[in-house]
């Protein structure tokens, strides 16, 4: 097989993961193949099928941006406004601050909730590294039991169920839900 | 005239799934699908095929698997009972728009 297909297929193993690599992988050898079939030489036939498969960072680049974590990503970072306007309408009407819930607990809480916000941005802004969509499977777990972690301190430790916990309680469960719908396509992709 | 993915976006998941309507197809396949029945209009680079088909079956309206063909691993590509419904409802909605905007820009003289 032509150096030039060879030195392709390395640098689409070196950006994407081996499941994705593979499959494209598996069209640039389709695309080379048809153009060898049209009788055209070994080296005509891979500089044919390199330039009509694309550039290798653009096809790179298409990957990372239609990658699962990356709209994932997005997705939970979109729910984070809602989510986040409830529970401090929540807080603040129930007077959190006097609920009995360790000072570390809490600094623990916001600085995890921080770290996995943070990563989710990385992997919903990555334009040109799979890798850092990837991210996003890291991310998801840790806010389904941030989440899960909210609801049962604060049924918990709350004085009375106000109807703006019941509310920030139900879009949390609502946020679990979509986790755990989209944390399986993430494991496999 | 020639169109690229970004005179496509929003209509290239329709056209992938209508390529497949006739039956499972392996990548390049689908690409000279798409170039020969738009008359060379859409000429894609075969590797932006890839990740919209594969974008497809994360959403469940393709299924992919691995065949063995001429001693080499190929993926092939089909619908699923969803990616026909969707190419059902795409078909439809795009008979009315193309439809009314043909009536605004040829009108009856």
């Amino acid at each position: 097989m032509s150096a030039l297909i060879d030195d392709y297929l390395a640098g689409l193993r070196r950006r994407l993961p081996a499941p994705v690599a593979e499959e494209a992988a598996a069209g640039l050898l389709e695309t080379y193949e048809h153009h060898l079939g049209t009788g055209a030489g070994d080296q005509e036939a891979a500089r044919a099928a390199v330039a009509e498969f694309g550039d290798l960072e653009m096809v790179a680049g298409e990957f990372t941006r239609q990658a699962p974590g990356r709209h994932a990503a997005r997705l939970l970072l979109a729910t984070g406004p809602v989510a986040g306007s409830c529970w401090a309408a929540a807080m603040i009407g129930g007077h959190a601050w006097t609920w009995p819930v360790p000072d570390t607990a809490r600094l623990v809480f916001a600085g995890v909730l921080l770290l996995a916000i943070l990563a989710l941005l990385v992997a919903a802004t990555s334009r040109h590294s799979y890798q850092r969509t990837r991210l996003a499977l890291l991310a998801s777990p840790v806010l389904l039991s941030l989440d899960m972690t909210a609801i049962t301190a604060a049924l918990l430790a709350a004085p009375a169920l106000t109807w703006t916990l019941r509310a920030a309680v139900a879009v949390s469960v609502g946020r679990i839900a979509l986790n755990a719908c989209t944390l399986p396509r993430l494991t496999t992709r | 005239m020639r169109a690229d993915a970004q005179v496509l976006k929003g209509h290239l998941d329709t056209l992938l799934l209508a390529s497949l309507e006739g039956g499972p197809r392996h990548g390049y396949a689908v690409k000279e699908a798409l170039r020969a029945g738009s008359d060379a209009r859409f000429d894609l680079p075969t590797g932006t095929i890839y990740p919209a088909l594969r974008r497809l079956e994360a959403a469940g309206l393709v299924s992919g698997t691995w065949a063995e063909a001429g001693g080499r691993r190929r993926r092939m590509y089909e619908l699923t009972p969803s990616g026909r419904r969707r190419l059902a409802g795409d078909r439809a909605a795009w008979r009315d728009f193309a439809s009314a905007v043909t009536a605004l820009l040829e009108p009856a003289r």
